[in-house]
């Protein structure tokens, strides 16, 4: 059902877990297929995205998508990983069954919301 | 990976050296078509005579002729409600299931309800059990047919067969049972229980895959659902596929034979292997009901664990279970039978199904307990969901 490539990455996801000091954070759910995910982001004065990791509750596609999702974002402007897509993230994962093209959607929604969640937090600061 | 443990027995069995003992000669020395008339078609008759004289004797039917064989419970399944529901529709056209019924019974009261029947989908409460007082409160003048099966496919939790069999012939109803899950599991008289029509599969008792057959009580009217020549009394067409038959008669009959000693067995198992999870594993339910249950069938809730990564892992180590019956496994639905059990999407989602079997050893669930253990950590490391909020 799954290619090697996903397999060896849903063993040995390299940005599963939590991020400590993130500054941004993206909430996201398929309630359809019931997953849920977080994408945590450390955003520095650069608006750039030190670190990224991520926290999923689904199948073996939505932890690939996700951890193909901070692999791409980590290390780039905000602006650039807003222009994130899911044809980027599926042709990053490969070949995956059809039923599960919705995960490289879920890790998109993920990222955006995480850099809202950063824009939000640093609104809330500069009223300070 | 060198270790294989396989914990899928209920989704379907290997075959066992008894029954394919039985089955051997039939492929080449015994090949007549058993619908024929001379020497060789009288010996393959004979053969496929014996196994329904075995199958009539387990289940403890009146004649041999009541057993019509088929492609195996699907077909079975399939046959009763259509070839029920149309015999008797000029009575009514309205027919009773449960909600937590195998696909192919659910399929089938699909078609019946395009052609304009009306199907009740009975629900059940939490453990899995048919409401009785649901089943009285539905039944209708128009009524034909009740259809519950004995034992879930998911879950292993008994339905009251006997009581429902009961409700159904106080108001004149058929009633068939699903026993693919039952046989060898439950003793099952087909007098006693008044069942009129049941279905039984080989393929999950150490029988062959591709064979199964419906039990239909003298005088119980059907439509054919394969028509062509006069195989099965010309109730079910095609040739009878003689060594599918010879195995799945003996199965039957090893099934039933063997009953209590394997029920021993796979009580001792399966609460051991219950003892491991529970000692070692934190927030784990137990899906069904807690006593009127299969001991073949666990089904159990791994909290903030998603059942396919969970099933994933267990797959690459060498362990076989499953994440629902497997014929929706290829989807991203939801288990419809959890769903009817009212269990929330986050219980139903991390829930996944241990099935025993005769092969099992204490080595094979000391292994698997080791692998589940680190496999649930890992993926409650990295889960989105946390402890919080949970009982």
């Amino acid at each position: 059902m799954y290619s090697e490539k996903i397999i060896e990455r849903f063993v040995s996801p390299k940005y599963a877990g939590g991020l400590r000091g993130a500054n941004g954070t993206g909430r996201c759910e398929n309630e359809e297929c019931g997953d849920q995910v977080r994408l945590y982001i450390s955003v520095n004065d650069d608006n750039v995205i030190t670190e990224a990791k991520f926290k999923a509750y689904g199948g073996v596609c939505t932890i690939v998508a996700l951890d193909v999702a901070c692999s791409l974002i980590e290390g780039r402007s905000l602006e650039a990983a807003l222009r994130t897509n899911h044809y980027q993230i599926l042709e990053e994962m490969g070949p995956v069954p059809e039923s599960r093209d919705y995960t490289a959607n879920l890790a998109v929604e993920a990222i955006r919301a995480a850099i809202e969640d950063y824009y939000k937090r640093k609104e809330k600061e500069t009223k300070k | 990976m060198s270790k294989k443990v396989y914990f899928d027995y209920a989704s379907t069995t290997y075959v066992s050296n008894e029954v394919l003992n039985e089955m051997m000669p039939c492929f080449n020395a015994i090949y007549g078509n058993a619908n024929t008339l001379h020497s060789f078609g009288r010996m393959a008759a004979g053969v496929v005579d014996r196994a329904r004289d075995r199958i009539k004797n387990a289940i403890n039917a009146e004649k041999a002729n009541e057993i019509y064989f088929t492609s195996g419970g699907t077909e079975a399944n399939n046959w009763a409600i259509r070839g029920i529901a149309h015999a008797y529709s000029s009575k009514g056209k309205h027919i009773i299931v449960s909600q937590i019924e195998h696909k192919s019974i659910l399929d089938a009261c699909a078609v019946l309800e395009e052609e304009g029947y009306e199907v009740t989908y009975l629900p059940v409460d939490k453990h899995g059990l048919v409401d009785l007082g649901q089943l009285l409160h539905e039944i209708k003048n128009e009524t034909t047919l009740i259809s519950i099966m004995a034992v879930n496919n998911e879950v292993g939790t008994i339905q009251n067969i006997k009581t429902i069999a009961k409700i159904a012939h106080d108001y004149g109803i058929i009633f068939h049972t699903d026993a693919s899950q039952a046989i060898g599991n439950l003793k099952i008289d087909v007098k006693d229980m008044e069942i009129d029509a049941m279905t039984i599969t080989g393929h999950k008792i150490y029988g062959p895959k591709g064979v199964g057959c419906l039990y239909l009580k003298e005088g119980i009217r059907i439509e054919n659902l394969i028509y062509g020549g006069s195989a099965e009394r010309g109730k079910r067409g095609g040739t009878v596929d003689v060594p599918a038959v010879a195995g799945f008669g003996k199965a039957v009959e090893v099934a039933v034979r063997d009953m209590a000693v394997n029920a021993q067995k796979m009580k001792s198992v399966r609460d051991y292997f219950l003892k491991c999870v529970h000692d070692r594993i934190e927030f784990v339910e137990v899906n069904g009901h807690p006593m009127q249950k299969v001991n073949t069938i666990l089904n159990l809730c791994f909290e903030m664990v998603d059942k396919e990564s969970l099933l994933m892992l267990l797959d690459l180590e060498g362990i076989a279970v499953s994440a629902g019956s497997a014929c929706t496994s290829n989807s991203l639905t939801q288990s419809h039978v959890l769903k009817a059990m009212g269990l929330e999407d986050e219980i139903a989602n991390s829930s996944i199904r241990f099935s025993f079997g005769k092969n099992l050893t204490k080595e094979d669930i000391d292994y698997t307990v080791d692998v589940l253990e680190k496999s649930v950590a890992k993926l409650r490391s990295i889960s989105a969901l946390t402890k919080a909020g949970r009982k």
